[in-house]
């Protein structure tokens, strides 16, 4: 097996602790950063899929993505300053009044894991905060708002049209248990995504990575 | 006309109800039982025995754990003995004066007399710690989660033995949530191995001393976990979500465990909700599951509904769906 193939099973695998040393091997056995960065971003893609089909569950996601973290982390010295493997940038919350966060930080994670630069806005963030978050950072490409209570969509709606009517052209994706593709497309977001799972390849189709 | 008691029976064991059991009519809760707090009143926080801290910020539906820095219990799962206490479960008899007095003014021919424990063993393990570092530790670090897992159960044990003691309880109302609305939150195999052998346990122990039937709440998606529930000793699941197959999980496994619920909460449980709602949700429900080993119900962890008026509405829809399909 490859270094490279060695990288991939680990992060599929979740092995945190093995990940970072693996990834230092690979880099001294010659292969690109790039191509290693790319290698875990496809493990995560295979997990997240694993994930929507019910093969696996929110550990095995999260212990992923913990790996996933660990390995990005050996890389980032060697690709400082090369800036051509971000999606940009994305905002992300759990809209007002409502205070669950694991499926925000799963979307987070797999966003990040995608190549996404994350702003992580927490919990019972106001419409208006995403627009502020929006206009204070670099290269933001996309929205994500998060609502997981039935009683909460009226501030998802709100959330989404906060940011529609002050940012035009500005991508919103939404996500959570109520939430479905009739309603996202009610409120005017522009994708939707069922589960943690999906919700990566959905963000890179709405921006059209 | 059955009583209370004798309709569940005859639901839960596939014979002749005369009715829908209509939620939670069975079960005499007996809330005063003396227990560390793991809810606070709206706007409030505390810290209780274990030293975790809930909070029920304005304007939110429910107290929640504070996990923050400053104040999760358990940081490190590998020195849980350095941060995990169990407070005393050895409540003087005065605190147990009124349950008891509750308990007794039961009439139990027609009604289970029903001790009431929240959290579950789950439940704790991510109160104490936050729930991503809860569920990532299962996996990774499985030694020290199976002693940490073990001590709770000790801790549940205690506290069961008083329970037995003071209250005899013919029926035992046990929470922990496994799963999200779309999947348990562990793989079986996982849950197997960690979650199975605390509960048979538990369980086990409050049959062994009189305990008939055991109702475990986990309002969520769980059919993946249904085995291990009847080898666990549940009776009941409550909280059975309609994300569930439940016509299907009824054919398979009715007669070795019943179904509670069926009509999901965040689908008629709102402030813009109508009688007509939940009875077209209720209707739905009860023609759907039928008479034998379900007992309608909203999928929330206790008799109330989050918006006022809605838990007696579905009360009453069950009734008429009774008289409509009972005859």
């Amino acid at each position: 097996m490859s270094k490279i193939e060695e990288v991939k099973v680990l992060v599929e695998t979740g092995k945190s602790k093995k990940v970072a040393a693996a990834v230092q091997e690979a880099l001294d056995a010659g292969d690109k950063a790039q191509d290693i960065l790319d290698a875990m971003i496809a493990s995560m893609g295979v997990v997240g899929d694993k994930f929507s089909s019910g093969e696996i569950f929110v550990p095995e996601m999260l212990i992923a993505a913990k790996a996933m973290s660990k390995g990005v982390e050996v890389l980032k010295p060697v690709m400082a300053g090369d800036g051509s493997s971000s999606l940009g940038t994305c905002i992300m919350g759990t809209i007002a009044g409502d205070l669950h966060d694991i499926g925000k930080n799963l979307v987070v994670m797999m966003l990040e894991s995608a190549g996404f630069d994350m702003v992580d806005l927490g919990v019972d963030v106001p419409a208006e905060r995403f627009v502020e978050a929006a206009k204070e950072n670099n290269n933001v490409v996309l929205v994500a708002c998060s609502g997981l209570l039935t009683t909460t969509m009226p501030a998802l709606k709100e959330a989404v049209q906060t940011v529609k009517a002050a940012l035009p052209d500005m991508k919103v994706i939404v996500g959570g248990a109520p939430v479905t593709q009739e309603y996202a497309d009610e409120i005017g977001a522009d994708g939707y995504a069922p589960d943690a799972g999906s919700s990566a390849s959905k963000a890179k189709v709405i921006i059209g990575a | 006309m059955l009583t209370k008691r004798q309709n569940l029976l005859e639901t839960i064991k596939g014979g002749e109800p005369d009715r829908f059991v209509n939620q939670y009519e069975f079960l005499e809760l007996i809330r005063e039982a003396p227990k560390e707090p793991f809810m606070t009143q709206k706007g409030s926080e505390i810290k209780n025995g274990w030293g975790i801290t809930i909070r029920w910020p304005e304007g939110q539906i429910g107290s929640f754990p504070v996990h923050d820095d400053n104040h999760k219990v358990l940081k490190d799962i590998t020195e849980w003995r350095k941060y995990v206490r169990a407070p005393a479960v050895n409540y003087p008899a005065e605190r147990w004066t009124e349950a008891i007095a509750h308990a007794n003014a039961v009439d139990r021919d027609e009604k289970y007399v029903t001790a009431f424990v929240t959290p579950g063993i789950f439940e704790l393990t991510h109160y104490l710690m936050g729930m991503e570092d809860a569920l990532m530790s299962y996996y990774e670090e499985p030694e020290a989660m199976h002693e940490l897992i073990d001590y709770l159960t000790e801790y549940e044990l205690q506290y069961a033995k008083q329970i037995i003691e003071n209250l005899h309880p013919d029926a035992l109302f046990h929470h922990d949530d496994w799963g999200s609305q779309i999947s348990s939150f562990m793989s079986p195999e996982t849950f197997e191995e960690f979650i199975l052998p605390a509960y048979k346990k538990i369980y086990g122990f409050y049959k062994e001393n009189g305990v008939e039937i055991i109702v475990h709440h986990s309002d969520s998606y769980g059919a993946n976990l249904v085995p291990y529930m009847i080898d666990m000793g549940i009776d009941i699941w409550q909280g059975v979500m309609n994300t569930n197959n439940i016509p299907e999980l009824i054919k398979e496994y009715g007669g070795k465990i019943s179904f509670m619920g069926g009509i999901h909460s965040g689908e008629v449980d709102f402030p813009e909700w109508t009688p007509e709602i939940v009875m077209e949700h209720v209707e739905k429900a009860c023609n759907e599951c039928g008479k034998s080993y379900f007992i309608p119900n909203l999928s929330q962890g206790g008799p109330i509904s989050s918006f006022p008026g809605v838990y007696e509405a579905a009360s009453e829809a069950i009734d008429m769906m009774s008289k409509k399909l009972f005859k």
